[in-house]
């Protein structure tokens, strides 16, 4: 777009007849010739190819590498030796998976996870459907986490002042000190880690202090603020755990039960149970959402309004002073409107309600929200109450860095954390590290804080070290090796028993044993109890137990920290806003920000990648006359962060949001110099607001790139619409079943056609954008990342995408998400454009992309109406470091430059199956052996797959759901994959 | 400028003969190898690489210590299978591990300098390093399980291994060699019991047998078994 967004005019247009009803950004609102010149180039991608050799030029380049070209041919491909076992391990078998349960760790809390390993080597991560808490989902750090197994930034020596030494160096340098710390009680030593729920850890811990008395432990967490507000409320830290199958209504106050987070994957499924049990009995179980800046969960709301950190504070209070028989809140404003109508659904709801307040919410919100459950009788009901999972330091990092700033502090241990990055900038903590006289810090990574100790320890993968971890519902799970250490790395908890010197020489595993050995346990027995938890992933009946609340009485109102004072507005140029901080969309906390996978990624909401962008309001920046890209100041107390901004529609008007886990400083790293660092302006109190900051345009700008247009589809016409949404009890909104009509003669093929039919059905309801199968698809199909230029080319590789759409008005647009993949269409038009048959189709309806076939002619991604076909421009793979290689998948092809790739639905997957089934007497493939990694890897279980040539497959089921609609339909190109039409409400305004 | 007229050229060029008579067969005899050249090179190219010189077929290659397929496999008779344990249910047939060598050879040639690098390497935990003879491009996949399973013979790829002094490939592992046969299954099709006959010839029934046991194993035809999706993913 080249100018600000001219706001009336957008707004007009969404109103009138002629806008669109679902749109993907202000520039396809604003349909300017230049956004139209974009969509109608057959190859966005190659559009600044075309500008740079002239002819002459040009037949040189060919010429050149025509001859290069043949060159390469010469070269021998593949290894030329065979290397077997010595000894071969029992069941592990050349080329065969192997799976093993263990537990991927988020911010401390556990998911249970199946690691499928290949030759010794684990490749991919697939959900655990025993586990009680993730029930088979996974979320995007579980499936990268494969990646960071292999990440070659991971820190792989012991680094004494920036220099190599090694563990025993360490234990040799730490053996007066600990004689030091046993004599003076361990005063003045202090611990810090992230949180714990590993309870073997805590067991050490535990001994470690018990060893050394007066040492302090802090631990930070981002639950701080929940459970401070349930000690407000109910007078202890308490977790909540919502029974989304018992509620009617559902209100969610600044979102996060669907965002991503140690609860998503758990909290995912259980509301999407939820939802469709509800729509079973022919009603919407409604999601109400008011949200200072949008979240997965606010996009997957019935009704969502924007409301600043402020406001929500009062929507909370207005909520309450309703549920007791109060006033509704009076007002015409949108916010109120959403208050009056979440009340009375609340109200007609009694008991049978669920209102959330998200992580980042205000301590005095989550007590306000306590509050609203115990009077509408929802507390104990649709909320169960649990003791926290995670165990709880002595203090929190402030109170650390308070105690390092007075000098009290004379050696620091950091396990497992990276303060010196994640601290508010507010608390200095690199500086005030400094005055400490020992600093030691055991890390994944070589990171800020490694950089700034004079011991440096490398710790060791989840996937290939012992350990165990709690999930959110407290259930107990086993992690266990997948392959011997990489780098020599050690686990926390050795760690901590070596400084202890209670080790007693014990290894990892033996330190899990102790403490799960109970007294006075019969050898056999406890190893047979343990072998069946290493089997299943987890100690069954773990989950913690619900506790009776009483709500205490609420505070004299008008106390402190109930109303906040309002920000005097300040002189001064720009504007002055609220800042809310957010974890990143991909990255979260920026732990995991090395892994490209993750850079790579779109975030769900703005679909930027490699970098993090200040999100605006369209009011705001239509005020502040920006567009997307223009660097924006924000400053604060002195402080600032530069970053591109960028409009998001459903922000609140005067809000703008900084995301985490940018802007990291660790020399040779890759996420160096990636986005700014929001952590420079994070108040201490309040670390996910900030009031009274000034936006100021810098006159500089800077596009992110962004997969935001890739592949937009043509505009829903008459009838006809991309996304189709379904009133419960409504007319059905799908496709007429039977065949559409045509010209032509049905295929000759259908009778033919007696082998699997494959086909897939996506319920776009139950899609949240978590991006899990988008990570899926790249570990288990080789998908090379390209990196920030060429995504910027329009050049980004991803075999499933996930669109996102705004319906309705610019400030609160209704969101939706629709992935797509290959549709695998039965006349498929690609097929047609192919000069050398490299796409074509088996009798088993998959529509096959032969690369060694392939000339790179780019015919069919042209030819393709739904643009899911991706072309290696440039030699991604190539350059991947060996140890990265590591992780391929041997099942699938590393493409090379110059082929079209796409969504093959897994073949190598379906191989297997048919292989196996071949063997066994030609049995039919049974409904559900065959699972799409993209499927596997879902949360909400959105993406069905199967025979669509038995009646009694689950994706024929899924077929004949009226809801069921094909995208583009009317071009007859006959997908087998559908989508199942989302949910709305009756009536949705817009 | 004047550019002059022959009159104009010193005396004694102007009679003298350019080109020599024969200068005109010379010129045609260089277009003619010109275009033999680019019909033969091609030719030649497409000679050369198919000849086993590159596709290494009937070279056997140095392996760490002289195994020899014709004693243990021909002579002694031992099965494929004692050693190539995946073949019936796996990917791939697999190739011993040290152990297997040495469940024989801890008992008999005990003290055979030949057999070094096997005691070598049991004794001292390293693999033996072979030299692959076998190889499929990247993007191929197949598998040995389904093969033998459906009366699809060791020999019909392998050659017969159990003639092989020391182990060399015997088919080119093209494109062309694999479609043959999915062309046309039943004319590689055997009974089980002569899967593993490394001297299997078509018996004189092939024509009316073969079809029979592609039934029998449920082999479907050519139309199915050429489709990309089966070898390339």
């Amino acid at each position: 777009m080249s100018g600000p967004p001219d706001l009336d005019a957008l707004r007009d247009r969404l109103r009138g007849a002629d806008g669109p009803r679902f749109w993907r950004s202000l520039d396809a609102v604003a349909d300017s010739p230049e956004f139209r010149d974009y969509l109608a180039s057959e190859f966005p991608a190659a559009s600044r190819l075309a500008a740079a050799p002239d002819r002459r030029g040009f037949l040189k380049l060919m010429a050149a590498s025509f001859a290069l070209g043949g060159l390469t041919a010469c070269g021998r491909d593949g290894r030329d030796y065979e290397v077997p076992y010595v000894n071969q391990p029992e069941r592990v078998l050349p080329g065969v998976a192997l799976s093993y349960a263990s537990n991927a760790v988020f911010d401390g809390y556990g998911n249970g996870i199946l690691v499928t390993t290949r030759n010794g080597r684990p490749v991919k991560v697939e959900g655990n459907p025993d586990h009680p808490w993730s029930r088979g989902g996974t979320d995007i750090l579980a499936q990268a986490s494969v990646l960071g197994l292999y990440d070659p930034f991971r820190s792989q020596a012991v680094q004494h002042l920036g220099r190599p030494a090694s563990w025993a160096a360490f234990n040799g340098a730490m053996l007066p000190q600990m004689a030091e710390w046993r004599q003076s009680g361990g005063k003045g030593v202090a611990l810090l880690t992230g949180p714990i729920t590993s309870p073997t850890i805590a067991a050490e811990i535990a001994r470690w202090r018990a060893a050394y008395p007066d040492a302090w432990w802090f631990s930070g967490s981002a639950r701080d603020g929940a459970l401070e507000g349930a000690r407000r409320a109910f007078g202890r830290p308490l977790e909540t755990l919502p029974d989304f199958g018992k509620a009617r209504v559902i209100v969610a106050l600044d979102g996060d039960f669907l965002d991503l987070g140690p609860g998503q994957v758990g909290l995912s499924r259980r509301w999407i149970d939820a939802r469709r049990a509800a729509l079973a009995e022919g009603r919407l179980l409604p999601l109400f959402s008011a949200a200072p800046t949008p979240s997965l969960t606010s996009a997957k709301a019935d009704d969502a309004v924007p409301a600043s950190g402020d406001r929500l504070d009062a929507v909370g209070r207005a909520l309450l002073t309703a549920a007791a028989g109060g006033a509704a809140p009076e007002g015409d404003d949108p916010v109120a409107r959403w208050t009056r109508r979440a009340s009375a659904a609340l109200a007609g709801a009694r008991g049978g309600g669920i209102v959330t307040a998200g992580l980042t919410a205000s301590p005095d919100l989550h007590a306000l929200v306590h509050r609203l459950n115990g009077q509408l009788g929802n507390a104990g009901t649709t909320l169960g109450y649990h003791a926290p999972v995670a165990e709880a330091g002595a203090g929190s990092l402030s109170d650390l860095a308070v105690a390092m700033e007075r000098g009290e502090v004379q050696a620091l241990i950091v396990l497992g954390a990276n303060p010196v990055y994640e601290a508010p900038g507010a608390l200095d903590f690199a500086a005030r590290m400094e005055r400490v006289p020992l600093k030691i810090h055991a890390g994944l990574y070589y990171d800020e804080t490694g950089a700034h100790a004079d011991w440096h320890l490398p710790l060791a993968h989840p996937l290939e070290s012992w350990g165990d971890v709690r999930a959110l519902d407290g259930t107990a799970g086993l992690i266990q090796p997948t392959v011997s250490p990489f780098y020599n790395g050690h686990t926390v908890q050795e760690v901590l028993a070596s400084l202890g010197g209670t080790d007693e020489g014990m290894d990892s595993l033996a330190l899990v044993k102790r403490h799960w050995r109970r007294d006075g346990e019969d050898e056999k027995a406890f190893e047979a109890r343990f072998d069946e938890a290493l089997r299943m992933g987890f100690f069954p009946g773990g989950a913690a137990a619900m506790e009776a609340v009483t709500v205490l009485p609420s505070p004299p109102a008008g106390g402190a920290g109930t109303a906040a004072a309002p920000t005097p507005p300040r002189d001064g140029e720009g504007s002055s806003v609220e800042v809310v901080f957010r974890p990143d969309g991909t990255l979260y906390d920026g732990t995991h920000a090395d892994l490209a996978w993750l850079q790579e990624l779109p975030k769900p909401l703005t679909k930027v990648v490699w970098e993090n962008v200040i999100a605006v309001s369209p009011a705001l920046a239509a005020r502040e006359g920006l567009v997307n890209g223009d660097l924006v100041r924000i400053e604060a107390e002195g402080r600032s962060v530069t970053g591109p901004a960028w409009i998001l529609p459903g922000q609140a008007a005067d809000t703008v949001t900084l995301g985490l886990g940018y802007g990291r400083d660790v020399p040779d790293h890759l996420s160096r110099g990636l986005g700014y660092d929001a952590g420079d302006l994070r108040p201490v109190a309040t670390p996910w607001r900030l009031q009274g900051a000034r936006l100021v345009r810098t006159g500089q700008s800077r596009m992110p790139a962004t997969t935001q247009h890739l592949g937009t589809l043509p505009d829903d016409e008459e009838g006809r619409a991309i996304l189709r949404t379904q009133v419960p009890g409504g007319a059905p909104v799908g496709d007429k079943p039977g065949p559409p009509p045509s010209f032509y003669p049905p295929p000759e093929s259908q009778d033919r056609w007696v082998a699997a039919q494959w086909g897939m059905a996506i319920d776009l309801d139950a899609c949240t954008g978590c991006n899990a199968c988008v990570t899926a698809c790249q570990a288990e199909n080789n998908i090379p990342v390209v990196g920030r230029e060429e995504v910027a080319l329009g050049r980004w590789l991803g075999w499933i995408r996930i669109d996102r759409y705004y319906e309705g008005d610019l400030d609160a647009p209704a969101t939706h998400f629709q992935p797509v993949p290959c549709m695998h269409c039965e006349s498929a038009p690609c097929e047609v454009g192919c000069p050398v048959e490299a796409t074509l189709h088996d009798s088993e309806g998959l529509n096959l992309q032969v690369y060694n076939r392939c000339v790179g002619t780019r015919t069919c991604q042209s030819y393709c109406p739904y643009k899911v076909r991706r072309f290696n421009y440039l030699d991604y793979s190539g350059g991947m470091p060996p140890v990265t290689q590591q992780q391929r998948n041997p099942e699938v092809t590393v493409r090379a430059r110059g082929v079209m790739e796409k969504c093959t639905y897994c073949i190598q997957r379906i191989a297997d199956a048919r292989i196996a089934s071949a063997k066994d007497a030609h049995a039919p493939i049974p409904d559900g052996t065959v699972e799409t990694a993209c499927q596997g890897a879902c949360p909400t279980r959105a993406i069905t797959f199967g025979n669509v040539a038995d009646p009694e497959s689950r994706v024929s089921a899924a077929k004949r759901d009226p809801r069921n609609y094909a995208l583009l339909g009317h071009l007859n190109t006959k997908p087998r994959t559908t989508y199942l039409a989302g949910l709305a409400p009756q009536g949705r305004k817009a | 400028m004047d550019n002059g007229t022959a009159d104009d050229r010193p005396p004694g060029l102007a009679t003298a003969q350019l080109f020599t008579p024969g200068a005109d067969a010379i010129y045609r005899l260089v277009l003619m190898t010109l275009v033999a050249c680019l019909v033969a090179l091609p030719v030649l190219g497409a000679g050369i690489v198919r000849s086993n010189y590159v596709t290494g077929v009937g070279v056997a290659p140095s392996q760490p210590l002289p195994f020899s397929h014709k004693h243990h496999s021909g002579e002694l008779g031992i099965d494929c299978r004692y050693c190539h344990t995946g073949v019936e249910k796996e990917a791939s047939a697999g190739i011993p591990p040290t152990h297997t060598c040495m469940t024989c050879h801890s008992q008999i040639w005990t003290g055979s300098d030949m057999l070094k690098p096997v005691r070598d390497s049991y004794a001292q935990d390293k693999p033996l390093v072979w030299n692959r003879l076998n190889k499929l491009p990247g993007y191929v996949y197949f598998n040995h399980s389904v093969h033998v399973t459906k009366g699809v013979g060791c020999s019909s790829c392998h050659g017969d291994v159990t003639s092989m002094q020391m182990t060399y490939r015997a088919n080119a592992f093209e494109m062309q060699f694999c479609l043959d046969c999915h062309r046309a299954p039943e004319k590689n099709l055997r009974t089980p019991a002569e899967v593993w006959n490394m001297e299997w010839k078509p018996p004189a029934d092939q024509a009316s047998l073969g079809p029979k046991l592609a039934e029998r194993y449920h082999v479907r035809g050519g139309e199915r078994l050429t489709e990309c999706g089966i070898c390339h993913r």
